[in-house]
């Protein structure tokens, strides 16, 4: 299978600008003009004579309107079908369905008309609350608002980050759950009915800003009930609106009660954590199902081994508010071994822009036990190197090492507390 | 710098004779670019029939070497293919004879061109006639029995459409070497075969080529780049601008073919066409270099 890589001129060094068989520039440095620029991303697949698109994740990866444009264009768009994108994708809507589906979502709005909007919205549920981009993910256009006070703040900041993010300001409101564990539930379906989930991820240790730092599979401490719950509700979720192709369905987690949050119909960053947990190359099963192949196997024949990690290597400064480190990366070293698997795009003198997501790298551990995954985990980070730019490395031993995730007691509020000022 | 075109006779029967004249005929690329090459003919000794069969090709080389330099070159080859193994002073794996080059004549002691056996032997004429009929007079002017010792080795070896590929890939990236060198923007070769015309572009990961123009006085130029705002197809307007031609008002010079829609590259104001660094009909890709004017 061939590739092209469409870039922008930061990223014209980039690893996988080089590693795929042809490359175009499409833009410069800023989002809007270069990964969000759909007419030359498709111009290049046109010109490249490609049969297929993969819009990976963030981006244009649920943007409804550009799968619609690829299909219009003869190109295959990896991914479920327009409609359900925007049925899915757009987390307001989402809700809704999944009320239809008979599936226990959060308490919340549709989309808030104006910041007034808002206001009665939280005076009606009781704060504190979340207001959410309806086209987010990774955290962006996230904003928690413990108070009337911070409210408009809130409003205009989470707006103008998701507009930036997703070109779509649009924002929607939940009543913000006390102590919640997230925990994602991944599903596959093919072009003919067949839907299997595979099983279910952790990924409560987030950063402040809502975004995901560590993910495992399986969800630590989870009652046989909650599980089996959440797995089949993603199911159910799944055959209701016809999902077709990867997805993963988000979850809160407070107790034995699960809640929807949200879907993201696309592949994850944290994948990897799945496929090694399952044996499945996701990725794989994506084009396959894409190319409109069957999937070949039912749930029964998906069985889960072991257990899995995932730390987010970041470029930035946990203890500057995580901010976003840009610089070049001037030496790497990444760890090997059995069970360790890292996916990234540095190589020494990579440089890192500072336009986009500080995402780095990605190390996955594997091991049989929990503990030997944790194990493994801490040796394969002490072994990394990152030189040049601040990273996320220390913050992660930290968490691995905390006594609320050895025993895989925790909730969103693992590093929070952990920056909480002590005064 | 000039191209020549040199005729290369290649004659092996030691160890895997095929793949030594395959081999050589690689090695003969570091010195040029092998436009054409012929099939690989088999060779019976006639008459002596305690020596291993022969196998042999012709191959026209396109290069900017010197008479001398190239035999020294094939030296080089020969020796680099080494010998037989075990065989310290033993024959070489290789033979390689400068048939011919361009239309000279040469009678030095150690360089005589053409090669004076040349219009005796089948086992040189065949090859060379299958890539140049100019050969095929003196090729059947040989007796019979000759040209019966000399078989193609496997009909179809390296024919039609391959042949014409590496012949076409060659000569291009002998031209993108040329470019690669020097200053120029874009070369244009016409031939017999064909015109061939490569441009410098800036594409993919590897070091951006900056086009720069071929200029007596470059610091008397003040030089701006025209780039592609987008990806697409580039075509030059009718009627197309010229390399050197004076644009005394903002024209449109080019569009970009995308999605059905083309949108127009205009000078930006007046100035010199120094170089038009793509090609009619080339996919740009945003960035690209378009056009390169001297604005004065």
């Amino acid at each position: 299978m061939r590739t092209v890589a469409v870039f922008s001129e930061p990223d014209r060094q980039s690893l996988h600008v080089r590693q795929a068989d042809e490359s175009f520039c499409v833009g410069p440095g800023p989002v809007p003009r270069s990964y969000l620029n759909i007419p030359n991303i498709i111009s290049t697949a046109l010109i490249t004579r490609c049969d297929a698109v993969h819009p990976g994740y963030g981006f244009l990866a649920e943007n409804a309107r550009f799968a619609e444009i690829c299909a219009d264009h003869g190109l295959t768009f990896i991914g479920p079908r327009p409609s359900v994108i925007a049925a899915m994708g757009d987390k307001a809507t989402a809700k809704r369905v999944m009320n239809e589906a008979g599936v226990a979502t959060i308490p919340g709005t549709d989309i808030l008309a104006s910041v007034d909007d808002a206001a009665r919205a939280a005076a009606e549920m009781g704060y504190p609350v979340l207001l959410k981009a309806t086209a987010g993910g990774g955290g962006k256009g996230m904003r928690s608002v413990e108070r009337r006070e911070d409210l408009e703040r809130a409003f205009a900041g989470a707006t103008a980050e998701a507009e930036a993010s997703f070109k779509d300001g649009r924002l929607y409101m939940e009543k913000l759950i006390a102590h919640p564990r997230h925990v994602e539930v991944q599903v596959l379906a093919d072009e003919f009915g067949g839907t299997v989930h595979l099983g279910e991820r952790d990924c409560s240790v987030q950063k402040p800003s809502h975004q995901k730092l560590i993910e495992e599979s399986p969800a630590p401490n989870l009652s046989a009930h909650a599980r089996a719950s959440l797995h089949a509700m993603a199911i159910r979720a799944c055959e209701h609106v016809g999902y077709t192709n990867a997805g993963t369905l988000e979850f809160l987690a407070a107790g034995d009660d699960v809640y929807f949050m949200e879907m993201n119909t696309r592949i994850q960053v944290e994948h990897p954590v799945t496929e090694m947990a399952y044996g499945i190359d996701l990725v794989k099963e994506q084009i396959r199902v894409a190319a409109g192949e069957a999937l070949g196997y039912v749930q029964g024949d998906l069985v889960p081994r072991g257990h899995a990690i995932e730390c987010r290597i970041n470029a930035e400064d946990p203890r500057n508010n995580f901010a976003p480190q840009a610089g070049t990366v001037t030496n790497v070293v990444f760890p090997g071994g059995p069970g360790i698997r890292v996916d990234t795009y540095l190589y020494p003198g990579a440089s890192v822009p500072p336009y986009y997501d500080s995402l780095l790298a990605k190390t996955i551990a594997y091991g049989d036990t929990r503990d030997a995954a944790i194990a493994r985990m801490e040796r394969a980070l002490r072994e990394t190197v990152v030189e040049g730019v601040g990273t996320t490395i220390e913050l992660c031993l930290a968490v691995l090492s905390s006594r609320e995730f050895r025993t895989g007691h925790y909730d969103i509020g693992l590093i929070p507390a952990m920056f909480a000022p002590t005064v | 710098m000039t191209i020549h075109n040199a005729y290369i006779g290649i004659g092996a029967n030691l160890g895997d004779p095929s793949a030594n004249v395959e081999r050589a005929l690689v090695a003969l690329e570091e010195f040029g670019a092998i436009v054409r090459r012929s099939t690989l003919y088999r060779t019976r000794p006639w008459g002596k029939t305690d020596q291993p069969d022969f196998v042999n090709a012709a191959a026209l080389l396109e290069t900017s070497l010197a008479p001398r330099e190239l035999l020294s070159a094939l030296k080089t080859v020969e020796r680099g293919l080494g010998r037989e193994p075990g065989e310290r002073w033993g024959p070489r794996i290789v033979d390689l004879d400068l048939l011919a080059y361009d239309a000279l004549e040469i009678d030095e002691p150690n360089l005589r061109i053409p090669h004076p056996h040349l219009r005796e032997r089948a086992f040189v004429l065949v090859p060379l006639a299958e890539i140049d009929p100019g050969f095929a007079d003196a090729r059947d002017a040989l007796p019979a029995e000759e040209l019966q010792g000399v078989e193609p080795l496997n009909r179809g070896t390296v024919t039609g459409m391959a042949a014409q590929r590496t012949h076409v890939t060659a000569r291009v990236r002998r031209l993108a070497e040329f470019l690669a060198a020097g200053d120029a923007v874009r070369v244009r070769v016409e031939s017999p075969d064909g015109e061939f015309e490569v441009a410098r572009t800036v594409r993919g990961a590897a070091t951006q080529h900056v086009a720069t123009a071929t200029a007596t006085d470059a610091r008397a130029m003040r030089i701006e780049t025209i780039k592609a705002d987008l990806v697409g197809i580039f075509r030059l307007s009718r009627p197309a601008p010229t390399e050197g031609e004076v644009l005394d008002e903002d024209r449109e010079l080019a569009y970009i073919e995308a999605l059905g829609i083309r949108t127009p590259v205009r000078s930006l104001g007046t100035g010199r066409v120094v170089a038009i660094a793509s090609v009619d009909g080339a996919p740009v890709e945003y960035g690209q270099p378009l056009f390169l004017l001297d604005r004065g």
